[in-house]
């Protein structure tokens, strides 16, 4: 059994197609990185799963059953492109709303600790409205983390975070991950995504175009040695020379993209006269290889 | 891997509903200040009309004399005696047939739209939403919290009458009904509340954020009801009065609010 299950999602905006049959499945206890361009149906998707729009053909299945069941949903926790807030009202009281929402027991022991954890305590009793963006982003972290969710729903929660506040939220995910829930979070800041997502979906056009886990796109990421010289156009016709797949990167390391080894190019530089300052072997991450994705599917 | 879900009753999602919309009510300037104008409005009518009482203005094109008159006595201001002789029943628009506690249901109606529209507008209907597949709970539970509130302000206005009566210096007396009478009517306007409320609350989830919307169209389609209040709840009302208030109310309550789950279930909710 998955958390969710999403056979043949369509939506239609009017005339616009935001989902042309979209498939996707999300296994229990995975940090499901949810990744696309603009407009290519993500948030359309994360509304449909928790009920807020109506699709308009297809299945969604949450732990097996309807994505309707009243159960389930009540253990959904959600954060939607913004934190659903009354921003004339105190952090606490919206947290206190949301608490009575999910009917928890001891609500003020659960609040406190939930804002420790997003280490929000000191601003309990500020207005929402006077937050700071980063502030109003960890309350709907806060939110969505309240009753302890079995499905959590990020739209872009990392947005507005600083890098510290980044860490924060890295650490609250992976470790709400090893309690048992299932987190899909969606994402453009695709290096944080790619230090805690188990599982990736790619989506295109309203189309999901590849799911894979962290372990078969770090398998499917191309691999490379990477110079730095002090001639470096010498350098890069020598090596273009020689290899097919040679690509200069914005630190002006020299990628080698083609089967070899350091010691080989070592060699082959130090033969014509080049010295090597520095030389690493690497593989392209998550952004590189969506950008890879995209240009193949007749992308940017 | 197989994952259990906790049972989560009617009565406990019903119960969670009104936690929440009660908190937000007790919690909201909004309603206070609604409830405070609804104490100030009938103090200022009272005591406006009563000094105005007697004025003679002309018309200055054609020198025509109107005399204006104020309210005879303070429970006028609450609605009048019913009858059936036709020249009583007849429709008069004079300051007293319209400044009376009828105003306070179009009240009522700004604070229905802005109470459910700000569901919508802060973004908190998808906290609600997500975990409520099931959107009766939602229905009922803001009918029966608009109620009270509407029923505080009705309240609030019969309160601020006897105030405004007293300052004004206003005759207490009570012709064509008596006490009993009075409780009757004022028990049959507070009942009346949720028939309007049913309407505005559908009239909100039909605007949902746009708060303006849902005004206008409590406001044009409750039009149509406004007279039905000083016949369903004239000051000589009596217990016949509250059972009919109270199967309207629980007829449209049901009927509206069926209304309004098949619109928050049938549309996008954010």
């Amino acid at each position: 059994m998955n958390a969710i299950e999403i056979r043949n999602l369509t939506k239609n905006f009017g005339t616009k197609q935001a989902l042309q049959g979209l498939n996707m499945t999300v296994p229990i206890g995975s940090i499901y990185g949810f990744i696309g361009e603009n407009g290519s149906g993500k948030s359309t998707t994360e509304k449909i799963i928790c009920g807020l729009i109506r699709q308009s053909g297809g299945s969604v299945k949450l732990y097996g059953k309807d994505y309707t069941d009243i159960d389930i949903r009540a253990k959904v926790g959600v954060l939607i492109e913004s934190p659903g807030c009354f921003p004339n009202m105190t952090v606490w009281n919206n947290l206190k709303l949301q608490a009575d929402n999910l009917s928890i027991e001891n609500p003020d022991d659960e609040i406190r600790k939930i804002l420790k954890l997003v280490r929000m305590e000191g601003s309990a009793g500020n207005k929402y409205k006077n937050c700071s963006l980063g502030m109003k982003q960890r309350i709907g972290i806060a939110m969505a983390l309240l009753g302890n969710p079995s499905l959590l729903v990020l739209d872009e929660p990392i947005n507005g975070l600083d890098a510290d506040g980044m860490r924060i939220m890295r650490e609250v995910l992976v470790d709400i991950a090893k309690k048992g829930a299932t987190i899909v979070i969606s994402s453009h800041i695709l290096g944080e995504l790619e230090k805690i997502a188990t599982h990736y979906g790619i989506v295109r056009g309203g189309k999901m175009i590849a799911e894979m886990t962290a372990q078969e796109l770090d398998e499917s990421c191309r691999r490379f040695v990477a110079v730095k010289v002090t001639k470096t156009d010498m350098a890069k016709s020598l090596l273009m020379r020689k290899y097919l797949r040679i690509e200069e990167d914005e630190n002006q390391y020299l990628r080698v993209y083609d089967e070899t080894t350091p010691e080989k190019i070592v060699c082959y530089l130090y033969e014509n006269g080049v010295l090597i300052n520095e030389i690493k072997t690497d593989k392209i991450g998550l952004e590189e290889y969506y950008i890879d994705l995209m240009k193949d599917k007749g992308g940017r | 891997m197989k994952k259990t879900f906790e049972k989560n009753t009617f009565n406990k999602r019903l119960k969670s509903m009104l936690k929440v919309d009660t908190r937000r009510l007790i919690i909201s300037p909004f309603f206070y200040i609604m409830v405070g104008i609804s104490l100030v409005v009938p103090i200022l009518i009272l005591v406006m009309t009563s000094m105005m009482d007697g004025t003679v203005s002309t018309n200055p094109q054609t020198g025509q004399e109107t005399v204006m008159h104020g309210f005879e006595y303070v429970w006028q201001i609450l609605g009048s005696v019913s009858s059936t002789s036709a020249e009583q029943s007849s429709m008069s628009m004079d300051l007293v047939s319209m400044c009376n506690i009828n105003m306070m249901y179009f009240a009522i109606a700004i604070l229905v739209c802005v109470f459910v529209c700000d569901d919508f507008r802060s973004g908190y209907a998808k906290n609600l939403f997500t975990v409520r597949s099931k959107k009766t709970d939602y229905v009922i539970s803001k009918t029966i919290v608009c109620s009270i509130g509407g029923g505080a302000m009705i309240l609030a206005f019969v309160l601020g009458s006897v105030i405004g009566g007293k300052i004004a210096s206003l005759s207490f007396e009570m012709i064509g009904f008596n006490a009993f009478n009075l409780i009757c009517s004022i028990i049959s306007k507070v009942l009346l509340v949720p028939i309007f409320v049913s309407i505005f609350l559908t009239m909100s989830v039909i605007g949902k954020q746009k708060s303006w919307l849902s005004i206008c169209l409590s406001l044009g389609i409750g039009m149509f009801l406004f007279m039905v209040i000083s016949i369903a709840s004239p000051l000589n009302a009596g217990i016949i009065h509250i059972t009919l208030c109270l199967a309207g109310s629980g007829c449209f309550a049901i009927g509206l609010g069926a209304i309004s789950n098949i619109i928050l279930k049938k549309t996008n909710l954010v």
